[in-house]
């Protein structure tokens, strides 16, 4: 007699009090001072709980966190190859589906999450994640977006800004935006091309209230969700530690980071801002752009200003405000 | 034919790895990685201002800051704090400043080992 | 009851596989082990047999999907063929550093350039160096046997490795033959469920694969060569076993045939072993006094084992259906190692190696025939004259 599978339902909370006070990505870990990325690691792994199984692909959030031979999960956890997070996570999906239908495993279906940053997401790690979404596995794929490939040492990723200088993509007489190719956008490659998918979000670590509810409602949905974190970094985008939520605050209220809710073709939006700063503000604060010409600035603003406005997205877009400060 | 293989090893205690490099998961804090001896200043809470908003307890990426238990007061661990001064940036009260870390007799700077 | 039943190389793994009672499965297809998995899926889809059935999205993913299953506590089951075994070769030290003894079942080919369907064993012989258990079956049947007997040697507490379950493409993935299935309840005794040492698990949390300092590197490598030093003895056990469970009549590391009184003998492993026992039959009838010895575990590779059969022969030739360009004797790499094997003997055999069944070519009884002739020599004068023969084009041979 096979015993069926039963899920976890996480419950939706409505403010920083409910954010649970237990630690399951503990204190003790090599990240950088106000290191965004380790931010959202335990903000996720409070909406994930203890009976959870996280992966770490190989990258900041693998190498930082675990240096050396100690973790700081104390939840199940195991390293995977950069290029092979979502493939690992399907195995250990059915793997439990398999021991819970045989009574082998006598609890609830783990959370089952993958902890991508760039390029384990949607770079070397495109195909593995495409194909978890693909096959309708019930486990939840996270990217942490810090814009390029920190952990060797910040070269550029497939989500560094244009303009965004990276040891890869520095400036130069015959470079001069040092970064000339625009980034992917990461949960529109997942979005409408994967059946099994009903769950999208981008959530930000400006935002944590948000972030543990998005992540909940991804782990809740039955099978494969993705969820995009912007998660800041001082050392690659170059700036003070102390301003990694300012920074990721002023993403969102200069459209170079939107928050948003993909449900079963439905897009709801969060923090949009009243006005639209110019994302010059944003660019300001970052040493990473500081090599960028008026010109350079505006094809950004360009490009930014199209995305906010793509069609598709049924939200009144509020008049961007004054290209220059006053 | 004698067999030519060594089957006694002796693995020195520091470069001991489990089998297959599977550790236990740690419970409560990873004393393997200690912090605190990263920063050079720390936060100072003032009680009376705060307005327990919980932004410091949220957006600090070290978990340095928690509920006491009786859910009155904030508490502040030393031993992984790396001073980033992300928690003062974000308290909406003015409750929290930056000291130097020499200033205090246990301040990391001053152990003779911090860990 | 046994079942006798005739089946391909592909449809035996299958069905060990099925009575392995494997839990996640993950497939790809590529020529010629795909039929492994079509058979597979409908064993599954019939409800024949419990597991998941994971669509891997290429041959790196069909790995890591097995790795993740294995790491969960399922015994995990996948495969592959010539570029696809090099494509997942990023996983393979992962997996067997990780200590998760997950079996990939090979039906061997010739690596590209270019397209070539046909068989040769290089593919996963390139991988030999990461820490899997790897061996050749000759039939179908043995195929069948090895499936299980490699479950339970990788799956022993001291071992705890991952293995390659290998077979030639087409000869044997391909071409039937007699295959005895076993009861279950019988299998179920041999072998029964898998045990990890720590598995993922929400009710005892670990955390598998975190970074180390460079210093402690030798300490997790030692582990795996410790692992393939137990294995010799768990091996010889898991092996006599099965015999005495099914009825079979397996060697545990080197099979002798017709070598008591030989002079020279054929070293090889796989398909053509098959071609080789008509060859000794025939080459003796016309009075040379010649044997095979046939390879069953490259790794461990069984050097006393190899050892203590070789010595007694005058001229032995590796018959090498691998490459390894560039190598010491610039052919193949059967040869290095038991060259290596046989050096401390104190009155040692010349060894030689021959260049044959490369790309999915048969080797021919004239081969074979030409083969002797060249180790006979060998034998008289005590010494070979060449370290390599390249069977059909070397000139004057």
């Amino acid at each position: 007699m096979a015993t069926k599978v039963q899920t976890q339902e996480m419950e939706i909370i409505k403010n920083m009090r409910q954010i649970p006070q237990e630690e399951l990505y503990v204190p003790g870990h090599r990240t950088c001072a106000g290191c965004g990325p380790a931010l959202c690691y335990k903000l996720v792994a409070k909406a994930a709980g203890k009976e959870s199984i996280f992966l770490g692909p190989t990258g900041c959030m693998y190498v930082a966190n675990t240096s050396y031979l100690c973790t700081p999960f104390a939840m199940p956890w195991t390293h995977t190859q950069i290029t092979n997070g979502g493939a690992v996570a399907s195995g250990i999906e059915a793997a439990y589906q398999v021991l819970i239908r045989k009574g082998k495993y006598k609890g609830k279906l783990p959370n089952i999450v993958v902890m991508a940053g760039d390029g384990g997401a949607i770079d070397i790690g495109l195909q593995a994640m495409s194909a978890m979404m693909y096959r309708g596995h019930d486990a939840l794929f996270v990217m942490y977006d810090n814009e390029s490939y920190a952990n060797t040492g910040i070269q550029t990723s497939p989500m560094t800004p244009y303009g965004g200088k990276t040891t890869f993509t520095p400036p130069g007489k015959a470079v001069p935006e040092g970064k000339k190719l625009f980034p992917k956008d990461a949960p529109q490659l997942v979005i409408g091309g994967h059946p099994a998918v009903h769950y999208v979000a981008t959530a930000s670590v400006g935002y944590p209230v948000d972030l543990i509810n998005k992540v909940r409602k991804g782990l809740n949905y039955k099978g494969p969700s993705f969820v995009h974190i912007h998660s800041p970094c001082p050392k690659g985008w170059i700036f003070d530690a102390k301003d990694t939520i300012k920074v990721a605050k002023q993403a969102v209220e200069c459209g170079m980071w939107t928050n948003y809710e993909w449900e079963n073709g439905e897009y709801t939006y969060q923090h949009i801002p009243k006005t639209y700063k110019p994302v010059k503000e944003f660019m300001k604060g970052q040493e990473r752009f500081n090599h960028l010409t008026e010109e350079h600035i505006a094809k950004m603003q360009a490009f930014i200003t199209a995305k906010i406005k793509a069609p598709g997205k049924p939200i009144e877009i509020p008049v961007l405000g004054p290209r220059e400060e006053g | 034919m004698s067999k030519k293989y060594n089957e006694n090893f002796n693995i020195p205690k520091h470069l001991e790895v489990p089998m297959g490099a599977v550790i236990p998961a740690p419970v409560k804090e990873q004393p393997a990685m200690k912090t605190g001896n990263w920063r050079t200043e720390r936060p100072v809470i003032d009680h009376e201002k705060c307005t327990l908003c919980l932004n410091c307890f949220a957006y600090c990426p070290d978990s340095s800051w928690h509920l006491d238990e009786k859910g009155e007061r904030m508490v502040w661990n030393p031993i992984y704090c790396k001073g980033c001064r992300v928690c003062v940036e974000v308290c909406p009260a003015d409750a929290l400043r930056n000291e130097n870390e020499m200033d205090f007799k246990g301040g990391m700077a001053r152990l003779d080992k911090p860990y | 009851m046994a079942k006798e039943t005739v089946m391909a190389g592909c449809s035996a793994a299958a069905h060990a596989a099925k009575a392995a009672r494997v839990e996640v499965i993950s497939s790809y297809p590529i020529r010629p082990y795909t039929g492994i998995m079509m058979e597979l899926s409908k064993l599954v889809a019939n409800g024949d047999l419990d597991a998941e059935f994971v669509h891997g999205e290429g041959e790196h993913a069909q790995v890591s999907i097995a790795l993740g299953a294995s790491a969960s506590g399922a015994r995990a089951y996948t495969g592959s063929s010539g570029v696809g075994v090099t494509y997942a070769m990023e996983v393979y030290s992962p997996t067997a550093g990780g200590r998760y003894p997950l079996q990939m079942s090979i039906a061997d080919r010739a690596l590209d350039p270019p397209g070539d369907f046909g068989s040769e064993h290089t593919d996963v012989m390139s991988a030999r160096d990461q820490g899997w258990i790897m061996g050749w079956a000759e039939t179908p049947q043995e195929v069948f046997d090895n499936t299980i007997m490699f479950y339970k040697i990788g799956e022993d507490s001291s071992v705890m490795l991952p293995q390659f379950c290998c077979q030639d493409g087409y000869f044997v993935s391909h071409i039937p033959g007699k295959v005895s299935i076993p009861e279950q309840s019988q299998v179920d005794e041999y072998l029964p469920a898998y045990k990890p040492h720590l598995p993922l698990d929400p009710t005892r949390p670990s955390s598998h694969g975190p970074q180390i300092y460079p210093d402690q590197g030798s300490a997790i490598d030692i582990q795996r060569a410790i692992a393939m030093i137990n294995t010799p003895k768990v091996i010889e056990k898991a092996v006599a076993d099965f015999n005495k469970q099914f009825g079979r009549n397996y060697s545990p590391f080197v099979e002798e045939y017709k070598c008591d009184d030989a002079d020279f003998v054929f070293f090889l492993q796989g398909a053509h072993c098959r071609t080789a026992r008509y060859a000794v039959d025939h080459l003796r009838k016309q009075g040379a006094k010649v044997g095979m010895v046939k390879l069953r575990f490259v790794r461990p590779f069984p050097t006393e084992a190899v050892a203590e059969s070789l010595k007694k022969f005058k001229a032995v030739g590796t018959i090498e259906t691998s490459t390894s360009y560039g190598g010491a004797m610039k052919g193949g790499n059967l040869i290095h190692e038991v060259r290596s094997a046989c050096y401390d003997l104190p009155k040692g055999p010349a060894i030689t190696s021959f260049m044959a069944g490369l790309g999915g070519e048969v080797v021919t009884l004239e081969e074979f025939y030409k083969m002797a002739k060249i180790l006979a020599e060998a034998a008289k004068k005590g010494a070979i004259d060449q370290y390599v023969y390249w069977v059909n084009f070397d000139k004057g041979i």
